[in-house]
Parts: structure tokens; C-alpha cells; sequence
């Protein structure tokens, strides 16, 4: 730690003498507590899969929602805090709708990650007078994994709470992103079809996780080239996946 | 349904005292039409702007290219044109930015009839003809009223000698009232030298169009412009 | 008695009947109908021993044009002409009402008519219609007193000037005439300076337009020289072929000949040589 961080750590928009913005850098780390998210691209589609946590036997696992459609041709799965991407998720919703009544046609999936990320440094401490939208106070605490399908093919982004988006192969967030991206390297294919991302997917998943991986503690979803549509797998679905792990 | 267009003279009412009033919009006249044919569309637009009984213009152009797959043709007020068509290279240029490509031409349909609806209470005073070709590299022309009610048609034409050419298009483009007679698909230089004949009857009887007309065809492989002349009277 | 059938004939002149039916209808919502304009440039001067008149042949409805050679140089008598702009049913009838009555005077008096006859006529005539009779007319002549020139506006009022124009055009072929117009022209001048002012009134006015038609009269000869120059013929045509049959029959019916007539046959007999 330097001395002189406590200074420059208070504002959110103050940069310090060695150019950073630590809130940011602070809010990038608030992922690494999140559950962990992955996704991997194959020339069939996306697949993006996630842990979710079930802090208790009384908890009702369907009531956690970690991948979230924006629309039918795009998804994302997040990691970090989930209320902040509820706010992105939100806002690519209409973005994408919006896209639709002025153009007469689907967003891009690059266009929409844009989009998101766009709202990514909207973040300040005084609000102008007469401001039509609420200011907000500090960075977003979420990462997401955005996957989709468009005309230029299967497409995948992380996004993170700086606003800048990448586009992957495959990529892992979360807790344990270290240790699954790393399995991702050496297990990833350009060749794999959507099924065997599928369970490699699940199976990174399990590898990682602490609890029993069942279909009630994950999520799996994918954008697929055959169809143009982005699914969230229902509970057969991911069963059937497991079973192959 | 009903199209609408916008009152134009604000005239006295009957029996109420004539008053000054603000009167923004005026007809600066010309006739445009748009043929779309199987992979191509005809864009054509005379370059006259006139004023009550007078020419102000003999060289102004109501044809406008907007990519590369789309042209737009204007009749009305040429103020109203200008902006409208300003408006669109902006919000296209804004478009291609944001997504990395040309807007299609249906894309480019749907924003002009939300760019036209948006000023429903006070319209652009332009009557349109969009054509082009789609995604597919299909032909295809779209007819619009002021305010933004549009159509994906066959053919299209607009202005003051719409009245004139309609009819022509509907018995030369659909085959209307010819029951014997099959439709074929026509080559674009079939459609040019017929768009170029039937400009050329508007500019016979109505005394708004006429100097010259710009021709414009659409295909994959891009737009072709060429100008004839037509009466100077 | 006279028969009630004999009520409805028209004596002539005008009639009045159906003002009072036609004001209540147009109140009602009912559109008059539109009369056909002369848009019109029409212009005269006078040049040595000669008058030169011109007029453009454009006939509009609104903004279509309805006649695209139509004549606006009327006859009014063997040594005067009246170009004519306005709704073109005034002009006409006004200046063949006129024509009429100096054709009357000529055949009482043996006398050739005076300008200033016919234009008395044509004053007095549309001043009594208070202006609801729209004929703006150039009236020309040469007579005992030389050649003379007069505008006639429809409420009546007139002028009697070396150069002048009227119409829609006016202002174009005025422009012309302010610029150019020198007293005692030639012919070929005068002729050539007509040609200028009416062409500017059909380029430059819309409601002017195709053909120049140009009446030179002098003393001994008129010449009535119709279209004197076409400049705008149709820039372009395509053929149209419409295959035989195209045209759908909607219903047959033949009548034979023998229902309606009595045919007497008879042999055929050779013509005599």
C-alpha cells in the first residue's frame, strides 16, 4: 500500500499521481468474490455457464437468476454484484429494443456489448441541475459474459466495471476464474461442437466448484447459430449435460 | 386507412376577419418515382424548383444516394427536403459507426418512417420514394405519406405530376387492365428508358416539372447515375 | 299564349338563373368548377407603319397544362387583331362578340373599322361585367390613322402605348421591351424583338409556354404567322406495344341488319359503257 493511496482512493473520478482510478480497480476486484461464470464460442454457437451459490438448504435456487436474456439473439451471464447487472442488463434491453423500432431489425451483438459498456463509467458525485437521469455514485460492481448470435456469426465479450469489452474464445470470472481459464487453455478447441462445450463447460464448472455440482446449483445457456436464438437450459437439459460429465 | 397531408394555405375560415398569419410551408413542385425490378430499382427526380408561377431553380436535386444500396427521392417543400435529407446522411453516418456496417435499405425505410412520425404535429412537408436494394439483393421501392405511414411497393411516384404518372406505372409496372398480359421480369435498362418516358410525360402536362431528370439505378453492385433533359418551358 | 316550353329557350347575353342557386350550394360545400386559363404571355408593339403582336400557346387548369397550341391571336377585323389572356371562354367570346358587331358596321357603313371602334366596344362591354368577365387583351390594328396599339384590362380600363405586354409572362416580356424597344422599328426588327419577349415569358414563366405565334398587320397585308417558332417538341418517346385482344370485352351483342331494315334483294346488272 502507498501512503499516499488514501488520498486519492476517496473520489470516484479523481485519477492518482500514478494514473489510476483506484474505485475502479477496486470494483474490478469485487468480482473476485463473485461466483464463477464461464463461456466458450464454437463455430455452432455460444455456451455460457455459471455456478450459483445456495448459501442454504431453504434457499429456492430458482430464485437466483445469473444468466439473463437482453434479446432473443443475445444473453449474459455475470459475476460480482448481481444488482448492478440487473442495471446493464436493464439497459441492454432497451437498447436492443430501441434498435429494433428505429432500424426494422436484431442489434449486433458488438453493438449492444457497447451499449452496456457505455453505462459502465456513467458514474460520478455531483449531479448538474436539471439532470434528467440520477446520477450514479460509484462503478459498477459486475462483470459480464455477453454471448450472442448475429449475422456476422457466434460472438462472445467480457465486459468489466472499467467499460472495456473484449471479445473471447473462451472465458472464465469470477472466484475461481484463475484456475478455470486456465483449465479453458488447455482443454479449448477452435474444432468443438456446441455439445462438447457444453460439457466442457459443466465440467470446468465442477472442477471448481466447492459443493456437489447438481442442475439446481448451475445455469447453462447458449446462443446458437442453427436457430439465431439464445436459450437459458431448462432443468432436463442440464441434467442430461451433468450426465455426460 | 387513410394518408394524410399536411393543410398547406392556412385560408381564412368563412366569416371570420382575415388576419396575418405564419404560414411555414410552400410547394416547391417535381415529380419522382422509384421502380424496383428483381435485383435493381430505378430512382428517378426532376431538378425543377419553382415558386407560384415562377422558376427559381432549373438545377436542384431531389435524388439523393444514402449508401451505397439506397437512394432517396424527394418532392415538396425543398427546405423541408434539405433538412429531412441532411438528417438521414447524419443519422447514417451515426449508424455505421455505432455498428460497424451500412445501414440496409429496410433499416433505412423503417428510420425514415420514424424520423417523419416523430414530427407528426408540425411534418417535414416531403413526400418520398425510397428504393433500393435488401439484404437478399432484391429490388424494392417504398411509397410514404408525410408524416410517415409507409409501404413496400412494386413502384411508387410522388409530387405534382404523381397524378400524371400513376396511372402509367399501374398499367405499365403492374399490368393493370392488360388481363392478357404476363408479367416478366423487365431488365433495368428496360425500366430506365420507360422511368426516363414517363418523367418525360409529367414534364408535357404539368407545369411544375421539368429542365432535367436524374435517374439513378440501384443494384448489388452499387448505383448508376445518368441525367437527360426535358422541357425548359 | 305563348307555350311555357318557349321560357326555357335562351334569348343570348348572359342568364342570371342560377346565381342565387349556385351561391347557396358553394355555401353548402359545393366546388366551383375550374375554368380554363390562358396563363399567357401576350405582347404588342408598334413599329414603323406596323403593328407586331405575339402570344405564347400554353392553355393551363391549375398547374396542368390542358392545350399546348392553342391560338391567343384573335381576329377582330381583316386590319385588326386581339391577343387574348385571361379564362379562356372571355377572351374568346369577347373578342368574337366584337368581331361580330364590327362585321355588322362594315357591311352598314362599307367603311373599313377603326381601332378605336373596337376597342370602345370592348371597354364598354367589359366594364358593364364589372370585371367578372376576365379577358386582359392587346389590341392592334393599323387604320386611316395609322397603326395603333391599346391594352384592355377586365374591369374595362385602357391604354394606348407603343410597347406593351399582359398576362402571366408580362413581367418576363416587359423586361425585354424596357431593354430593347427603340420607336420605328423595322418589321424584321419588331418581328425579332416579339420573338425575344414572348420566348422569356415561356422559359421563365410557368405559365407560359410551348409555341411563339406572331400577327404582323401593316397597312395592305396581314401576316398571321402561326407558330413562328416550336422550341420545345417532346425531348424523348419509347413505343408502346399493346398486343391485339389486349382490351377486355366486356359484353357482345350483334343486331342483324334485316331487324332494322327492309334489304330488297336484286340481281346484279352489269353498268352500262
Amino acid at each position: 500500500m502507498y501512503a499516499t493511496k488514501s488520498e486519492y482512493d476517496r473520489g470516484v473520478n479523481t485519477f492518482s499521481p500514478e494514473g489510476r482510478l483506484f474505485q475502479v480497480e477496486y470494483a474490478i476486484e469485487a468480482i473476485k468474490l463473485g461466483s464463477t461464470a464461464l463461456g466458450i464460442k464454437t463455430s455452432e454457437g455460444v455456451i455460457l455457464a455459471v455456478e450459483k451459490r445456495v448459501s442454504s438448504t431453504l434457499l429456492e435456487s430458482s430464485s437466483i437468476e445469473k444468466i439473463m436474456e437482453i434479446d432473443s439473439h443475445i444473453g449474459a451471464s455475470m459475476s460480482g454484484l448481481i444488482a448492478d447487472a440487473r442495471t446493464m442488463i436493464e439497459h441492454g434491453r432497451v437498447e436492443a429494443q430501441n434498435h429494433r423500432f428505429n432500424y426494422d431489425e436484431p442489434m449486433k451483438v458488438e453493438a449492444c456489448t457497447q451499449a452496456l459498456c457505455d453505462l459502465a463509467l456513467r458514474f460520478g458525485e455531483d449531479r448538474k441541475k436539471g439532470e434528467r437521469e440520477e446520477q450514479m455514485s460509484r462503478p459498477f460492481g459486475v462483470a459480464l459474459l455477453v454471448a450472442g448470435v448475429d449475422e456476422t456469426g457466434p460472438l462472445l465479450y467480457h465486459t468489466d466495471p472499467s467499460g472495456t469489452f473484449v471479445a473471447f474464445e473462451a472465458k472464465a470470472i469470477g472466484a475461481a476464474s484463475e484456475g478455470a481459464q486456465q483449465t479453458l487453455i488447455e482443454k479449448y478447441t477452435k474444432s468443438m461442437t456446441l455439445s462438447e462445450a457444453e460439457t466442457l463447460a459443466v465440467s470446468v464448472l465442477k472442477q471448481v466448484m466447492e459443493e456437489q455440482l447438481t442442475a439446481t446449483n448451475i445455469e447453462v445457456a447458449s446462443a446458437e447459430v442453427a436457430t439465431g436464438k439464445f436459450t437459458i437450459y431448462g432443468k432436463e437439459k442440464v441434467e442430461s449435460i451433468i450426465a455426460r460429465v | 386507412m387513410q394518408t394524410v397531408e399536411p393543410v398547406l394555405a392556412c385560408a381564412p375560415l368563412p366569416n371570420v376577419k382575415e388576419q396575418g398569419r405564419f404560414s411555414p410551408y410552400t410547394n416547391n413542385g417535381g415529380t419522382v418515382i422509384a421502380v424496383a425490378g428483381k435485383d435493381f430499382c430505378v430512382i428517378a427526380g426532376d431538378t425543377r424548383m419553382s415558386e407560384g408561377y415562377s422558376i427559381t431553380s432549373r438545377n436542384v436535386s431531389k435524388v439523393i444516394q444514402l449508401t451505397s444500396k439506397c437512394v432517396l427521392a424527394s418532392s415538396g417543400m425543398q427546405a423541408d427536403i434539405a433538412t429531412l435529407h441532411k438528417l438521414l446522411l447524419i443519422r447514417l453516418e451515426q449508424y455505421k459507426h455505432q455498428n460497424g456496417r451500412e445501414m440496409s435499405t429496410t433499416s433505412i425505410a423503417q428510420l425514415l418512417g420514424n424520423t417523419l412520425y416523430g414530427k407528426r404535429f408540425f411534418p417535414y412537408y416531403t413526400f418520398n420514394v425510397l428504393g433500393g436494394v435488401d439484404d437478399k439483393g432484391v429490388g424494392c421501392a417504398y411509397s410514404y405519406d408525410a408524416v410517415g405511414s409507409f409501404e413496400r411497393t412494386p413502384y411508387s411516384s410522388s409530387g405534382t405530376g404523381q397524378q400524371l404518372v400513376q396511372p402509367l406505372l399501374d398499367n405499365q409496372v403492374a399490368k393493370k387492365h392488360q388481363p392478357n398480359v404476363l408479367k416478366v421480369d423487365v431488365s433495368a435498362k428496360e425500366v430506365e428508358e420507360f422511368v426516363r418516358d414517363a418523367m418525360t410525360s409529367a414534364g408535357e402536362r404539368d407545369i411544375y416539372t421539368g429542365d432535367h431528370v436524374e435517374v439513378k439505378t440501384v443494384t448489388a453492385n452499387g448505383v448508376v447515375h445518368q441525367r437527360f433533359d426535358l422541357k425548359f418551358d | 299564349m305563348e307555350a311555357p316550353i318557349a321560357s326555357c329557350i335562351p334569348k343570348g347575353g348572359f342568364n342570371f338563373d342560377l346565381v342565387s342557386r349556385n351561391e347557396y350550394i358553394q355555401q353548402a360545400g359545393t366546388k366551383v368548377p375550374k375554368t380554363k386559363k390562358t396563363g399567357t404571355t401576350i405582347v404588342g408593339i408598334v413599329c414603323k407603319d406596323a403593328v407586331v403582336l405575339g402570344a405564347d400557346t400554353r392553355a393551363t387548369s391549375g398547374s396542368l397544362v390542358c392545350d399546348k397550341n392553342c391560338e391567343k391571336i384573335h381576329y377582330i377585323a381583316p386590319n385588326i387583331y386581339c391577343c387574348g389572356a385571361g379564362t379562356s371562354a372571355d377572351t374568346e367570346n369577347t373578342t368574337g362578340l366584337v368581331s361580330s358587331q364590327l362585321e355588322l358596321h362594315r357591311l352598314n357603313t362599307a367603311r373599313q373599322s377603326r381601332v378605336a371602334t373596337a376597342l370602345t366596344l370592348l371597354r364598354q362591354y367589359l366594364f358593364k361585367y364589372q370585371g367578372h368577365v376576365s379577358a386582359a387583351l392587346i389590341l392592334g390594328g393599323v387604320d386611316i390613322t395609322g397603326p395603333s396599339l391599346y391594352t384592355v384590362y377586365p374591369h374595362g380600363s385602357t391604354d394606348g402605348l407603343p410597347f406593351v405586354t399582359m398576362g402571366s409572362g408580362s413581367l418576363a416580356a416587359m423586361s425585354i421591351f424596357e431593354a430593347e424597344y427603340k420607336p420605328n422599328l423595322s418589321i424584321e426588327e419588331g418581328i425579332k424583338l416579339v420573338h425575344k419577349a414572348i420566348s422569356a415569358g415561356i422559359f421563365n414563366d410557368l405559365g407560359s409556354g410551348s409555341n411563339v405565334d406572331i400577327t404582323v398587320i401593316t397597312k395592305d397585308k396581314v401576316d398571321v404567322l402561326r407558330n413562328y417558332e416550336k422550341p420545345n417538341g417532346r425531348p424523348y418517346t419509347r413505343q408502346y406495344n399493346f398486343p391485339r385482344g389486349t382490351t377486355t370485352v366486356m359484353e357482345t351483342k350483334t343486331t342483324p341488319v334485316r331487324q332494322r331494315v327492309d334489304v330488297i334483294e336484286s340481281g346484279v346488272e352489269a353498268m352500262e359503257i
